[in-house]
């Protein structure tokens, strides 16, 4: 009809439900790179769902606060006088200019440079400058507090939301807790970031980062050669292979990939042993089970969060590898751009020198200059760029097919949550994400 | 009131100087094994992240978490990766500049060593971009006089960027 606009439909007539097409594997190239899908993705992804931004840890005391993103919308991640969280838009209510304006620090109030408006931690307006004379006695303060997101919790990493209609934090996150508690609870002090995030900016689509994490197995033997060319990797094309690939729902899934048997494999990561006891006391005998036969966990939780945990090389000849734990946020910048926010976190309960070469270990590999990390980006770079064009746009496919018809093991070999395919070499967590990516879009 | 810098006359100055450039030029041209043997088996060669703070609210380098945190053996690592085949990010080679400016030489905690600080713009691009991508920063090098010519000790890189706007970053 004329004059209405069709929410399920592109400008240029494509049905949004085409670009995702779950049971063929098929997904468009253009959602990786068409400008009004990244609009959309705005308001239908970001404004709606559970986005991380920080980790308790990052502020431990009263009054210090970091400043991240949800979407494009700038945020303040702060600590009250009573040790509460708040998640608010840095952005004062009389003019919007930012009420926080370094990227960390404690604060005992929040005030604006231009006009002098204060808020208290909450968001809460306190006070306005010649208020009743200004304001001829009228103003109803009340009403002009900083906006807030609802906050929520898991494992200490905070999440924010602006959607009131979003379901708890618990029931988004669902059976992914019972993975996040493998990284995150796995001793009972949890683990802690370490420093402030490595921050950078990449010319790649969001998403490239969400989708290589969630279940890509298959680009290690590829993408990362260069530690088989140094013999740190064993030359076999299944490198990646040999493990779990779960779909865990609500577009959220991982993979935990050990090694073939002829392959011994230190148990649990190869964690310090000084750690196996805490992980009796804080994990199941089922989360132990699985756990303790993984060398890698990779994954993602929807939208934008990504998790690694994983040994890849040793950095200096002759010293042993050591495990690491990243989480990162893709923030979107654009349907062309992303900020990676990459935390290193490790367990507060760890001994000294493992917290040392840990750190080390992900800098070196995963950090903003890693290794592995550069492989990475260069790939997702290409590809945005790749397909930005109209003809790309109108007509390149990908194929999203690997593992279509791949059977999920029984809950007698995989006592985990989720769909659970045997092999890493695996499509099913892309599909898993695409499908809920879809119907956020579709929602409306 | 006399200063601690060693003049530009000063023929140590000068072979600093050359030093650097030499060293900058080895890395702008990916000459990185040779770039290697300039530096001491004991180098420490670090760059911590840097975050954005009011004033008065303490240091912006986070001494917890580095961009490098370097040894000679780690350096290696990273130079034999980059020798394979499959360093995508470094395949085909970006093109780098180092501008070195700015730099003061004094006389270090040893005797013979030197400290020397320096501005370094790191001009980047790859492939057929017309756009580059930079990084400055403060450079605070300890340089040592050897029976073999002057070896870098140690590298402490200070960047004037909290989110780098670098894709990738391989050695400075």
């Amino acid at each position: 009809m004329a004059g209405t606009v069709d929410k399920m439909r592109l400008r240029d007539g494509t049905p949004l439900k085409d670009l995702v097409r779950i049971d063929e594997g098929r997904i468009a190239a253009r959602v990786f790179t068409d400008p009004e899908i990244y609009e959309l993705e705005l308001e239908r992804i970001f404004l709606r769902n559970w986005v991380a931004v920080a980790h308790e840890t990052e502020i431990p005391h009263p009054g210090d606060y970091v400043t991240r993103w949800i979407g494009e919308d700038p945020v303040i991640v702060l600590r009250d006088k009573d040790g509460n969280i708040h998640i608010l838009l840095n952005s004062c209510s009389h003019r919007g200019v930012e009420v926080c304006r370094a990227s960390r620090g404690n604060v005992s109030q929040l005030v604006c440079p231009y006009h002098g408006f204060r808020y208290k931690l909450d968001g809460e307006l306190a006070s306005i400058p010649s208020h009743k004379e200004a304001y001829d006695g009228r103003l109803d303060k009340t009403k002009f507090n900083l906006h807030r997101a609802r906050v929520g919790i898991y494992g200490g990493l905070i999440f924010g939301t602006w959607d009131a209609q979003a379901p708890p934090l618990e029931e988004y996150l669902s059976d992914m807790r019972w993975y996040l508690d493998l990284l995150l609870n796995r001793t009972e002090g949890g683990v802690e970031v370490v420093g402030a995030p490595h921050r950078w900016v990449v010319d790649a689509n969001w998403k490239t980062g969400v989708d290589n994490f969630i279940g890509d197995g298959l680009h290690t033997f590829m993408a990362h050669r260069f530690a088989v060319e140094l013999g740190v990797l064993p030359e076999d094309p299944l490198i990646g292979w040999f493990g779990y690939h779960i779909s865990v729902g609500k577009g959220h899934g991982l993979a935990m990939v050990g090694a073939p048997e002829r392959i011994p494999l230190p148990p649990y990561l190869g964690l310090p042993q000084e750690l196996w006891p805490h992980f009796e006391r804080s994990l199941t005998p089922e989360q132990r089970r699985v756990f303790e036969k993984t060398g890698t966990i990779h994954g993602s939780v929807f939208p934008n969060l990504s998790l690694l945990n994983t040994t890849t090389i040793s950095t200096e000849e002759g010293v042993p590898r050591v495990p690491f734990l990243t989480l990162r946020v893709w923030i979107p910048r654009g349907p062309h751009r992303m900020e990676i926010l990459s935390w290193f976190l490790v367990e507060k309960e760890g001994p000294d020198w493992y917290k040392d070469a840990s750190r080390k270990n992900y800098e070196r590999t995963f950090g903003m200059t890693g290794t592995f990390e550069e492989d990475d980006t260069d790939v997702w770079i290409s590809l945005t760029r790749a397909n930005r064009g109209l003809y790309a746009r109108r007509h390149q496919v990908f194929n999203y097919e690997m593992g279509l018809h791949r059977e999920p093991r029984p809950q007698t070999e995989w006592p985990g949550p989720g769909a659970a395919y045997y092999g890493d070499y695996c499509e099913a967590n892309q599909r898993c994400f695409f499908q809920r990516w879809l119907e956020c879009m579709t929602e409306v | 009131m006399a200063s601690a810098f060693l003049p530009p006359a000063d023929p140590l100055y000068q072979q600093v100087i050359v030093f650097l450039y030499e060293e900058a030029r080895l890395l702008d041209n990916w000459r990185l094994e040779e770039w290697l043997a300039l530096l001491a088996d004991d180098i420490v060669y670090v760059m911590p992240v840097r975050v954005t703070r009011e004033k008065n609210q303490g240091s912006e380098f986070d001494w917890n978490l580095y961009h490098f945190e370097e040894n000679l053996a780690s350096l290696k690592t990273r130079i034999k990766r980059w020798e394979t085949q499959f360093a995508w990010g470094e395949n085909p080679p970006p093109r780098t500049r180092r501008f070195l400016s700015s730099i003061l030489v004094e006389r270090g905690d040893r005797d013979d060593e030197l400290k020397v600080t320096s501005s370094l713009l790191l001009i980047r691009n790859r492939g057929d971009a017309p756009e580059v991508s930079f990084l400055s920063a403060e450079r605070q090098d300890v340089i040592r006089q050897t029976s073999d010519g002057l070896r870098l000790a140690r590298r402490l890189i200070l960047p004037d960027q909290s989110v780098l706007g670098l894709e990738s970053l391989f050695i400075l």
